[in-house]
């Protein structure tokens, strides 16, 4: 919808600003009325030819043109080179009541109509709004019955939660051989066996004796978490996290483990 | 436990306007004009509070003051997106022409309303269609929702300023006739 271009290298003699951009008027309507009330027109006695003129420069001054976004205003241009042609023949044109009929009055019903809409939707604008201005009760930002999913937490906040666990048992350094048959494997298959109970928090599913298994046990979390078998969830920045079994998956890989 | 003080309660605890009936119904044996006057007290009492009493869409509802937007809005990350003026001018010819149909608000705004912005205006509950409008094409006929009122802070419609109908139903018509005609003529043109 970028018909932006700018029209300062056509050297328009109007009055008009030449950097005039479609793209910042809502239509056809929108030009014309800035172009009437910008050089003070008189709307009821309307300069026809000249705001035909000025108003094809600026549609000019527009190139290249996309199609779908001037429609509306080449609709506009050919009325008014009708309108400014009707004006040319011999006159007066009289209705069935002797009354004269002037071509453009369609046009200025239509400008002062718009005029006014215009005017109610600035005005609408202006209104306090809610959730903009004003406030009630936990209505924003998602209203009402809208279920909020549980943010994930990202990789640094899993990591400040183990650094925390290993921080506690810190001092507790046990003299501890590390044995070939504490695998990571053998650890996801425990965790996997933990969560059929339903959620565990992660603190408590680490709480176990000497850094080691901790460890171990932190990277077979890692594991499921990658292998999508289980589901973290933190729910305030900082605060605990919960380890979640993923219903179908967790049941898939607790029998790849075990096989 | 006076008439007022239970009004505040029940107001303060609902998420959506409570109408006088609903007061009513709650509130057995209170009569409505007693509870006319329990509102009016209770909304002199939040007078110059941040939050105030607000009757809106025929309901009462809590809602805090507009000169403290700034300051409640920080409680957000998101703020309110601003509204395009396609989108406002569309919704105020609803507003002031309901039922009008998209080819009406085409011919008031010289352009074409493209269907996106009619369905962000659903979305929001701010405009609803009414019906159909029984000519060829049986075009969908829009009014402004409930949630209009609620969000714009209008009781009824009529809180809407006057303006006066500068063209009629027929005039729109006949410029609608027109444009089509015209838009005939191109083609016709065009294929030529």
């Amino acid at each position: 919808m970028t018909t932006g271009v700018q029209a300062s290298e056509t050297g328009t003699d109007t009055a008009l600003s030449p950097s005039v951009r479609l793209d910042a008027f809502e239509g056809p309507l929108d030009v014309l009325l800035h172009l009437i009330r910008d050089q003070k027109m008189d709307i009821f006695d309307i300069p026809i030819a000249s705001l035909t003129v000025q108003y094809l420069e600026i549609l000019d001054a527009q190139q290249p043109l996309d199609l779908e976004f001037a429609g509306d205003y080449l609709v506009m241009a050919s009325t008014l080179t009708q309108i400014k042609s009707r004006m040319l023949l011999p006159r007066p044109e009289l209705d069935e009541e002797g009354e004269v009929i002037d071509p453009r009055a369609e046009l200025v019903a239509q400008l002062l109509a718009y005029e006014q809409y215009r005017a109610a939707a600035e005005e609408l604008n202006e209104y306090p709004r809610l959730e903009r201005d004003i406030f009630v009760r936990s209505v924003f930002p998602e209203a009402g019955e809208i279920e909020r999913p549980l943010p994930e937490p990202d990789l640094d906040g899993l990591l400040l939660a183990f650094r925390q666990v290993l921080k506690r048992v810190g001092g507790e350094v046990r003299q501890h051989v590390f044995m070939d048959t504490m695998s990571v494997r053998e650890q996801m298959a425990f965790v996997l066996e933990r969560l059929k109970k339903g959620g565990i928090i992660l603190e408590e599913l680490l709480d176990r004796p000497g850094r080691e298994i901790i460890v171990i046990t932190f990277l077979a979390i890692l594991e499921l978490w990658r292998e999508q078998a289980i589901t973290v969830v933190q729910e305030t920045s900082f605060g605990s996290i919960s380890i979640l079994p993923k219903a179908r998956a967790s049941e898939i890989s607790a029998s790849e483990v075990a096989a | 436990m006076s008439l007022p003080s239970r009004i505040e309660a029940i107001v303060f605890a609902s998420d959506e306007p409570v109408s006088i009936q609903k007061l009513r119904d709650l509130l057995e044996g209170a009569a409505s004009a007693d509870i006319r006057q329990a509102l009016s007290e209770l909304q002199a009492h939040y007078g110059e509070r941040g939050i105030r009493l607000r009757e809106v869409a025929g309901g009462w509802q809590f809602r805090s003051a507009s000169e403290y937007a700034s300051v409640v809005q920080q409680l957000w990350k998101t703020r309110a997106p601003k509204l395009s003026r396609s989108m406002l001018e569309t919704l105020a010819i609803i507003a002031y022409r309901q039922p009008a149909t998209r080819a009406e608000i085409e011919a008031l705004r010289g352009v074409r309303v493209s269907s996106s912005m009619v369905a962000a205006l659903q979305e929001r509950g701010w405009i609803k269609v009414l019906g159909r409008k029984e000519v060829p094409g049986r075009p969908h006929l829009y009014g402004t929702g409930k949630a209009f009122l609620v969000d714009f802070g209008l009781n009824t419609l009529s809180d809407l300023p006057d303006i006066t109908e500068l063209m009629d139903k027929d005039e729109v018509e006949t410029t609608i006739e027109s444009k089509e005609t015209e838009a005939v003529e191109e083609n016709e043109t065009a294929e030529a």
